[in-house]
């Protein structure tokens, strides 16, 4: 077998197999549930890939706020950090985006939507440099206070829409919408896929080669795979480097909210987002925390919900089975890598694929 | 063996490690079966629609079950089904962008007429009806019209302020309380009615009105009315849901009196809730459904209230010897001065659309 071509059939068929249990779970729920599993399947499958449409303006749009939060998540991970609070950083991005478009006023010239979505990128940072920074002054672990300020994000949005954010007339609990020139255009006439698409294959790619091939992205993976051996070697500041990675999730969190927010909402609501930065958490693990795979796994979690919501329209599937499957799968996922954990040190001699274990050891991740 | 060798490369494949092509290929069977599970009985021709079929979809924002907002729309598509022989879907969705995505795809699909439940739809709505032209937009609570958009506008705080009469006179701690899933405008005018319509009976009420945040958590409810009551609140309004019935929980565990909302839920605690603010949403949604099914749908704002029948307070009978007669003639009066257009309490706060009048049968 082909040696370079080896890893990636290995990753393809493990999302098969993850994917193949998946599906054989619910159509076991949806039979026992005395449903009409084939016509549930088939909605399924129409409403996330059956059509130009479906793929471009339900699995597409969805997959794009999956796939930036994703690599948010990702860059987090392979430093070492749990950073649990996307969710938390995709909100601050968009009313950060959403501030910023209510100062642009009713005119802005085309030069306000990368300004938009720059002040995404800068609040979404704050937001998990607030995180980085009870770490490093207090020591408390990210885990609690990344997931803590989500809350505290999704209350200030709500606070916000009701607020200084708060459209003119004053009776809604939302921002005005935006105006033309600072929605992100639409790439294909008649379907809602947004510039947002182009902007997470661009950044993924960027990721991917910045990790593999810069100092920087070698000093991120090392702090990852152990802080301390990293700390020794007497060239790398791991406290900046872990300062870095934090601001990076951060940015794509916010960048992944301020493109949701100019791409497919237009204004700021409280339930802008359905939980995309929980999910990322998947996209990112089932992508073993590669940027590229993380593309992939957005598009099958975006299809995944575009199909759900076509079971409930087009079969009366309640969406609550296709949550219930979606759990299973992230389960699933972490499952596989506690397995992979307990066989490499089953096979410690084996150096190719020797995985690191991140702090807590609760998931492991290829180098 | 053979199960266990399976079972070895099912384990090897998950964990993304390169296996042997004996096992490679038992786990790819496994896989083969469990694609050709998925798709047995999926060769079905898809049925096309016949033309004259008339089809209604109906998007929630909160799960069916909440026996109040959402499950009385869905007693109102049902009623659809039954009376005018409809093809009817549902769909509870969360987000705005989810909202877009449904109404789209309902429109793609011809369908007759598609229901947003919520004032938050509306946006969504806007924005896509101009693209199918043949198909009816409804939001309810909204107040945005187009020539296929309607708004449905439900004057709850009518029977609201005749809750709080009661509310305030039947107190005993001089502090009732009020809460709701999220602070919308509805919600918000219904609770100033309510505090208005208790002041009315007993000036020196005290009412603590909350919001949860979520109209989907119980457990959220059901904390924040035990933490009412632990300041004294001796009654509870409620608008919230699935999330109002952990205040109604919380209400029989503490034994105090509470009030349902959106649906009669009364029968949910027979004993502790006075009476219920009930939206009759099967004729509210039949109506608009009828006019749209005749061709005589119009772009409007729909108003139904307590002169249309369609929102009203329905006591619990269980309890009617709570309330005394003079103060059932009190709350009844101003039920009347409702009907007849002479009730003027709250136009300070409400929406320029809510002040219309009630939308009557054609």
């Amino acid at each position: 077998m082909n040696r370079a071509l080896a890893p990636v059939l290995a990753a393809i068929a493990r999302v098969a197999v993850l994917l193949a249990v998946t599906l054989g779970l619910l159509v076991v729920l949806l039979v026992t549930s005395g449903y009409d599993a084939g016509e549930a399947m088939q909605a399924m499958v129409r409403g996330a890939a059956g059509s130009w449409y479906a793929v471009t303006s339900a699995t597409l749009v969805r997959a794009i706020p999956l796939a930036l939060a994703g690599l948010a998540v990702a860059i987090a991970f392979r430093a070492g950090l749990l950073n649990i609070g996307a969710e938390g950083q995709l909100l601050a991005g968009a009313a950060g985006a959403a501030a910023v478009a209510t100062l642009a006023g009713k005119t802005p010239g085309a030069y306000m939507l990368p300004l938009v979505l720059l002040a995404g990128v800068v609040a979404g940072g704050a937001w998990a440099g607030i995180a980085s920074w009870l770490r490093q002054r207090f020591g408390v672990l990210e885990v609690i206070s990344t997931i803590m300020l989500n809350f505290v994000a999704l209350n200030a949005v709500g606070w916000l829409v009701r607020g200084p954010l708060q459209e003119p007339t004053r009776i809604y609990p939302q921002t005005e919408a935006l105006v033309p020139s600072l929605q992100l255009p639409v790439l294909l006439s008649g379907s809602r896929l947004h510039l947002g698409v182009v902007l997470a294959v661009v950044l993924a790619f960027v990721m991917w080669w910045w990790m593999r091939a810069t100092a920087g992205g070698f000093r991120l993976r090392a702090v990852g795979m152990n802080a301390d051996a990293a700390a020794v070697s007497g060239r790398i500041n791991v406290a900046r480097v872990s300062l870095f990675a934090f601001l990076a999730s951060g940015a794509l969190a916010g960048l992944a909210g301020a493109v949701e927010l100019t791409g497919v909402t237009y204004a700021l609501y409280e339930s802008l987002s359905p939980g995309y930065g929980y999910t990322a958490i998947a996209v990112a693990l089932l992508a073993r925390l590669h940027p590229l795979g993380v593309l992939g796994t957005a598009v099958l979690f975006g299809a995944l919900q575009a199909g759900g919501n076509a079971m409930q329209r087009d079969a009366g599937v309640p969406i609550a089975l296709v949550n219930v499957v979606e759990a299973v799968l992230i389960l699933l996922v972490i499952a596989a890598d506690r397995l992979q954990d307990v066989r490499t040190r089953r096979s410690i001699t084996r150096t190719d694929d020797a995985a690191p274990s991140l702090p807590g050891n609760a998931v492991s991740v290829p180098s | 063996m053979s199960q266990y060798k399976a079972m070895n490369a099912f384990q090897a494949l998950l964990s993304g490690h390169a296996v042997s092509r004996r096992a490679a290929a038992r786990a790819l069977a496994a896989i083969t079966a469990l694609a050709a599970l998925t798709a047995c009985g999926g060769d079905k021709p898809e049925a096309a629609p016949a033309m004259s079929e008339f089809r209604v979809a109906l998007l929630t924002p909160g799960p069916i079950s909440d026996q109040a907002w959402n499950g009385g729309a869905y007693d109102g598509l049902m009623a659809i089904r039954d009376s005018l022989g409809a093809k009817v879907s549902h769909i509870q969705t969360k987000t705005p962008a989810e909202f877009e995505e449904n109404f789209r795809q309902y429109g793609a699909q011809g369908y007759d007429m598609v229901v947003g439940h919520g004032f938050e739809f509306q946006d969504a709505a806007l924005r896509v009806a101009p693209a199918y032209p043949n198909t009816v937009f409804v939001c309810t609570s909204g107040n945005a019209t187009a020539p296929n958009l309607a708004g449905m506008n439900f004057a709850f705080e009518e029977a609201s302020y005749q809750a709080g009469m009661i509310a305030g006179a039947l107190t005993k701690s001089g502090i009732i309380g009020a809460i709701g899933g999220t602070e919308l405008p509805p919600v918000r005018a219904s609770f100033v009615a309510f505090e208005r319509g208790a002041k009315f009976t007993n000036p020196n009420v005290t009412v603590l009105i909350s919001y949860l945040g979520t109209w989907d958590d119980v457990n959220a409810g059901k904390e924040q009315a035990l933490a009412q009551i632990a300041r004294g609140a001796d009654i509870v309004f409620q608008n919230a849901d699935a999330a109002g019935l952990g205040i109604l929980a919380a209400a029989r565990e503490k034994n105090v009196l509470a009030f349902g909302a959106n649906s009669n839920q009364n029968k949910i605690a027979p004993d502790h809730i006075l009476g219920s603010i009930v939206i009759d949403w099967p004729r509210a949604l039949l109506q608009v459904a009828r006019e749209v099914q005749s061709g005589e749908f119009k772009s409007t704002v729909y108003q139904f209230g307590l002169r249309a029948n369609v929102v009203k307070l329905v006591l619990n009978p269980k309890l009617a010897s709570r309330i005394p007669a003079n103060l059932k003639a009190r709350v009844d009066s101003v039920g009347d001065a409702i009907r007849e257009g002479r009730f003027h309490e709250m136009d300070d706060v409400l929406r320029p659309a809510d002040k219309l009048p009630d939308t009557t049968r054609p």
